[in-house]
């Protein structure tokens, strides 16, 4: 998303020699980026896109792209998240009943996905060995950005009562950069969203 | 037309765990396949001759994470033979209580997965649901859901809560209807029986060539259940029967998994009985003080016990919920098991893939391996 | 079936290659045998006793020696009985079952990558726990865990 060129008005703020170019004051955290109030009726209309292109293009020429664009994509990220679908060990399982009846964690916009191109989150649920090492590299690597992990358990955050063990990596920390760690051996669904919700935060608060 | 392997795993929705089934193709046909295990392989059994008896408990929690009570049946079992222990008549009863119980929370995750492979999303969320529900018992005695640390050499930990038997009965009455929306949802359904009729064929002779047990065997026709052959706990002394088909089929073993959780509902009822009229003691009460016990002798005797405890081996086996478990722990004096060994059923039941999954198509697969079951913190260890 | 009718059965089979026949718990019995015999002694348990399930193969290391176990149950006898034989540790060699029980061959190999049993006429002796190229038997005695710092050397996949 990009401000038109032909529409780049005349009054373009002049940076002052000696100033920075980026804004002293950091723009407060909003849930919905700061656009102009929109008749409901024009949202119904054909002159919805210009009109909001109009409005979204003006904004971003006061304000400097980031800081309209980003809350816009940061909204829309995290709340869809969709994880890799797969189980490591016993964390998996409590990661299926988070999606099951009782804590249903669709209502937070999760849905499981089962290639790793269209996940932007992996949520490494077990025990890593040294043996599937790689291959979750590959599989972390095949995740388009922007994207996170997210340790699930004692075994994934430091290798857990397994880590004294020849086979296992002591923590997935070592493998690739984890955003969010679990406690729990397994963690209970509770925690699991606990944890998603952990990670909203941390994509809310993204800059760049 | 020209043979290529691909490979199922280890990150596939068909392969309910970590493992890669690679498989050999001939268009869609399959021709040949290698399951290739080990990606959970986390050494229990080495890291087992560094604990405590009662420390490995933990350790069979997570080996078989859908079956935890069962695996801690399986070990204790062995390690008391190995240390010439005997527990109290009342943990007998409340092992079979959380081994029964386990056995429906195992079969219902198996119906939850199975089911939604097959492409049918609401046996999943049913499943799931009725599991919690077994899970919220395990959770009012022992403080967890899934890693239950319950069982101890020389008995269990603690004794039930008060108001725990009639709170299960209502949850047995709950699950006894529901298996029969199960059977209409599954049974009752076309596409059900066309996906699973004649699928997967595994006779009984070649189920005890290739070492397989379980519902898989109870499905061709083999009476043949641990439980009944060589009881162990008090299985004696409780009435059930074997559930049995005769398809071989993927049919056959939901048919055969279905009636083992209405045989374990009845055993469940007997045992409920029985532990309202008989209250005692849960452990045993001349425990070595390097046991944990709460009330285990200490000072001199315990000291004596911790140098001078015969040498002894155990052997155990047990029906798991996935089929038949061994264990076999070397004591050789000392508080750690010189040496642990486990059988797990998947395992063996996942290295006779060539013989139920040649010849079908590639389609065939994910309602196949459905059908074994598979926990690979089992097979892996 | 009690020790004595194993050692009636097996002892013209075997010959002085029968070592002994022991109680063991929740079984008939333990039949220790040299490693010489192992064919001759797998087929009369198959098939003159009707053992036709292997349930397990395993391996024990006793620093000095090592141990090859099999346990194998028969349908008719509703029993299991345990074979056990001795190999030195430094030629672990012993002929492979999996001609007599296909269900051997799994556990063969986990023996053969875990304890280092060799394992003769084995049709596919791979890795199957441990990665490929895994050069280290970690169910020997002589394989210490240490913290997984100093470990993560021995145990990175090749």
């Amino acid at each position: 998303m990009s401000a038109p060129a032909s529409s780049a008005p005349a009054t373009r703020p002049v940076v002052p020699p000696g100033a920075t170019l980026e804004s002293p004051a950091p723009l407060p955290m909003v849930d919905q980026p700061a656009v102009p109030f929109i008749e409901i009726e024009t949202l119904r209309s054909k002159e919805f896109i210009p009109a909001a292109k109009e409005a979204l293009g003006s904004l971003i020429v006061e304000q400097g792209q980031t800081k309209v664009v980003r809350p816009v994509f940061n909204w829309a990220g995290r709340n869809s998240l969709f994880p890799l679908h797969w189980g490591l060990a016993c964390c998996a399982i409590e990661f299926a009943a988070a999606f099951g009846a009782r804590w249903d964690a669709e209502r937070f916009g999760v849905v499981p996905r089962s290639s790793p191109r269209q996940c932007d989150v992996m949520i490494v649920n077990g025990t890593v060995t040294w043996k599937v090492a790689h291959k979750l590299i590959t599989l972390y690597e095949q995740m388009p950005e922007p994207k996170w992990v997210i340790a699930m358990g004692n075994c994934a955050t430091g290798g857990g009562p397994f880590r004294t063990a020849y086979s296992v990596v002591p923590g997935v920390d070592k493998l690739v950069p984890v955003d969010v760690y679990i406690a729990g051996c397994p963690p209970r669904p509770e925690a699991m969203l606990d944890g998603i919700l952990e990670l909203e935060k941390l994509i809310r608060e993204r800059k760049e | 037309m020209s043979e290529m392997w691909i490979n199922m795993g280890p990150q596939h929705p068909m392969t309910h765990g970590l493992w890669n089934l690679r498989v050999l193709i001939d268009g869609e046909m399959i021709v040949d396949v290698d399951p290739e295990m080990g990606y959970l392989h986390r050494g229990i059994e080495k890291i087992s001759e560094d604990r405590h008896y009662n420390e490995v408990i933990t350790l069979m929690d997570r080996c078989c994470y859908v079956a935890g009570f069962a695996w801690e049946h399986l070990y204790i079992i062995a390690s008391e033979e190995a240390l010439h222990l005997e527990p109290p008549e009342r943990a007998q009863y409340l092992r079979v209580l959380c081994d029964e119980f386990q056995r429906i929370a195992s079969h219902l995750m198996w119906y939850a997965a199975f089911v939604q492979d097959l492409g049918l999303m609401s046996p999943f969320l049913y499943g799931m649901r009725d599991r919690d529900l077994v899970l919220d018992l395990f959770q009012s005695y022992t403080g967890a859901r899934m890693t239950y640390e319950y069982m101890r050499v020389g008995g269990v930990r603690s004794d039930l809560p008060p108001g725990f038997t009639d709170h299960a009965r209502k949850v047995l009455d709950w699950l006894t209807d529901r298996f029969v929306e199960y059977d209409q949802l599954c049974l009752g359904s076309d596409i059900f029986r066309k996906r699973c009729d004649d699928l997967g064929t595994l006779k009984a002779t070649d189920c005890v060539t290739h070492g397989v047990t379980g519902p898989m065997l109870r499905s061709a026709g083999q009476k043949r259940d641990l439980r009944k052959d060589r009881p162990y706990a008090v299985y004696d002394q409780l009435e059930f029967d074997v559930a049995l088909a005769d398809s071989a089929d993927v049919t056959g073993r939901y048919l055969v998994r279905m009636e083992e959780m209405r045989q374990s509902v009845r055993l469940l009822r007997q045992v409920l009985d029985w532990l309202d009229r008989h209250p005692g003691p849960v452990l045993a009460d001349r425990l070595p003080r390097w046991l944990g016990a709460p009330y285990a002798p200490v000072g001199k005797e315990g000291y004596l016990l911790k140098r001078n405890y015969p040498k002894g081996v155990g052997f155990s086996a047990v029906e798991e919920p996935h089929g038949e478990a061994q264990a076999y722990v070397v004591n050789e004096g000392g508080e750690h098991p010189y040496r642990v060994k486990f059988r797990s059923p998947v395992f063996a039941n996942i290295s006779a893939a060539r013989q139920y999954l040649v010849g079908y198509h590639v389609a065939d697969i994910p309602p196949i391996m459905g059908s074994v079951d598979v926990c690979v913190g089992e097979v892996d260890r | 079936m009690e020790p004595v009718d194993l050692t009636a059965a097996l002892g013209p089979v075997l010959g002085d290659r029968l070592l002994g026949v022991e109680a063991f718990p929740r079984s008939a019995g333990r039949i220790r045998f040299e490693r010489s015999g192992a064919l001759d002694l797998f087929r009369a348990v198959r098939d003159s006793l009707g053992f036709r399930h292997l349930s397990m193969v395993g391996g024990i290391d006793w620093t000095d020696h090592r141990e090859v176990f099999y346990v194998v149950w028969s349908d008719d006898r509703r029993e299991y009985l345990f074979l056990s034989t001795d190999v030195p540790a430094d030629d672990p060699h012993v002929e492979s079952a999996s001609g007599i029980w296909p269900s051997a061959n799994w556990h063969e190999r986990e023996a053969w990558e875990l304890v280092g049993i060799e394992f003769d006429h084995h049709p596919d002796l791979r890795h199957l726990l441990t990665p490929d190229g895994y050069e280290f038997r970690p169910l020997l005695r002589s394989f210490k865990l240490h913290e997984p710092e100093e470990l993560e050397v021995k145990t990175r996949h090749v």
